[in-house]
């Protein structure tokens, strides 16, 4: 099997702006994996994202066009990513969506002491898509745990729609051997209707160790950080953003 | 003026005496006024170092080892490194000392025999130099105070800005830690536990903790030495009191340093030292 890829990214990165440019070859024989540069062909070239204007210890900001080929398929793909971690005093929020920059941020400065975390707890979108991957094979009952058809795998095969079987590959760089892995998880339960009274967890405070959550809890006037586990789900909402954790998963309000 | 950082890279990953993987990596980034323009552009002269290093690293292919062979080749240097793998423990070592350090592997492969309990930490195979790295290394890296060592402690940290490939942003980085006593006290204390291998460690400039993992080690009272599970030292940096050292620095198998995704060797060397 040879892979080839060709592709452009423009990054933001600490202040700096860097352009990346490269191409290479991909190839499995039997057991072996082997990869190197190849040159030769027109270099690709993106437009650079906006330099971010935000106030925090890390934002990465990039934009990517990528040509890709397997066998005799090919593909194109663009890509936009966003990275912040925003502090305030000994709490840092991770960030993943640009839109969530300024609530994220406001509300860390309100942030008060630990406390214990709520019986009863609503996370947002982002913190939701981070703890799907975390759920394969272990997802409560009550909930499903779904691939979503749509775009095409490290092999260029089409992403479909499965459950509990992954039939896709997961190649995020020509110079890794792509692994089997559940593309663009959602979550869905036959409860999608969401109580907006229950406190709600708005970021991340560190990353998802298996069903532990590190979050910034909104509880009316109250913010403060707290440590969840997670052991039922109560419902999922319908409505999904997308966020580029492994191999991708989509975020909902989600009640525990 | 345009500044040119080339590299090549040869890795491969060789799993029980079988080839797995291959890697050829090169490129070059140049400044400009943007930033930094960066292409897989191809060094004839590094990719050529790089086969000559890779051909003399595989002599250190062992049939019960996962072994990582990378040879490295920069405009500023060349640098060969083996990260040796054994069962959950693995080190990052050289050709030269790749016998030595995978005898501490099987050293650390032993069953656990007794609780890992607090007491002083006696840190044997240069391993205090991963305890200074993330104590006092990074928080240097981040620009803040330097931790407070003892007189007959100290500490030569150079940092430059160093980065992982071609494609990263160089950040002001660890090169070669080094820690020395001078005119030392040095006292075993009756128990202890005596660090052999250091699986990793972070800091985090927040909240000013360190946290290791250490991988090895052993518990010993008196005659008596017993080896304990890996366990996980989290601590404040400035809650370490350093109660002795002796001999000269030892080289700690190497310390794979992970930053901003950014990988990069930081050569790690420290004497016998003691902790509480």
């Amino acid at each position: 099997m040879i892979y080839r890829k060709r592709g452009a990214v423009a990054r933001w990165e600490h202040g700096t702006l860097i352009r990346v440019t490269e191409s290479g070859v991909a190839i499995e024989e039997g057991d072996l994996f082997t990869c190197h540069p190849e040159g030769g062909e027109e270099a690709l070239a993106v437009p650079p994202p906006p330099k971010p204007d935000i106030e925090a210890e890390r934002v990465i900001v990039s934009r990517g066009i990528a040509h890709h080929q397997s066998g005799d398929r090919a593909w194109s793909e663009e890509t936009r990513r966003f990275h912040a971690a925003l502090v305030h005093g000994r709490l840092r929020a991770l960030v993943d969506d640009e839109a969530d920059v300024g609530p994220v941020a406001e509300a860390l400065r309100r942030a008060g002491a630990e406390r214990e975390a709520p019986s009863r707890l609503r996370l947002a979108p982002g913190v939701t898509a981070a703890l799907v991957p975390s759920l394969a094979g272990i997802a409560p009952p009550n909930v499903r745990l779904l691939q979503t058809a749509g775009g095409v795998d490290g092999y260029g095969n089409e992403i479909v729609e499965a459950e509990g079987e992954w039939p896709n590959w997961y190649r995020p760089s020509y110079r890794v051997r792509p692994v089997r892995m559940p593309h663009n998880l959602r979550l869905e339960c036959d409860v999608t209707e969401i109580d907006e009274r229950r406190p709600r967890a708005i970021a991340l405070l560190a990353p998802v160790e298996g069903l532990t959550l590190r979050v910034l809890v909104e509880e009316g006037a109250r913010v403060y950080p707290c440590t969840v586990r997670v052991t039922h789900i109560d419902a999922v909402s319908n409505e999904r953003r997308w966020y580029p954790y492994g191999a991708g998963s989509f975020g909902a309000e989600m009640m525990l | 003026m345009t500044a040119r950082f080339a590299i090549a890279t040869r890795e491969e990953l060789w799993v029980h005496g079988r080839l797995a993987e291959r890697r050829l990596s090169h490129g070059e980034a140049r400044d400009d006024e943007q930033g930094i323009v960066a292409t897989d552009a191809r060094d004839d002269a590094l990719v050529s170092t790089c086969d000559r290093r890779m051909d003399e690293l595989r002599d250190a292919v062992r049939p019960d080892l996962r072994l990582r062979l990378v040879a490295e080749a920069r405009l500023d240097g060349v640098t060969s490194t083996i990260t040796a793998s054994l069962g959950r423990h693995s080190l990052v070592t050289d050709a030269v000392h790749l016998d030595e350090d995978v005898a501490l592997l099987r050293r650390a492969a032993l069953e656990s025999e007794a609780e890992v309990r607090p007491l002083p930490i006696l840190w044997r195979n240069g391993s205090a130099a991963v305890l200074l790295h993330e104590a006092a290394g990074h928080p240097a890296e981040h620009g803040l105070p330097p931790l407070a060592l003892p007189a007959w402690l100290q500490l030569e940290n150079p940092l430059t800005l160093r980065r992982a490939s071609f494609r990263d942003v160089p950040l002001r980085r660890m090169t070669n830690l080094v820690v020395r006593a001078a005119d030392a006290p040095f006292a075993l204390p009756e128990a202890r536990l005596e660090v052999l291998l250091v699986d990793g460690g972070g800091y985090e400039p927040l909240t000013d903790v360190v946290t290791l993992r250490v991988a090895a080690a052993d518990l010993v009272e008196g005659d008596t030495t017993r080896r304990v599970a890996p366990f996980t030292l989290t601590r404040a940096r400035g809650d370490f009191r350093f109660l002795g050292a002796a001999g000269e620095p030892l080289r700690y198998p190497g310390v794979i340093c992970s930053r901003e995704g950014q990988e990069l060797v930081v050569g790690s060397h420290a004497p016998l030292l003691v902790t509480a």
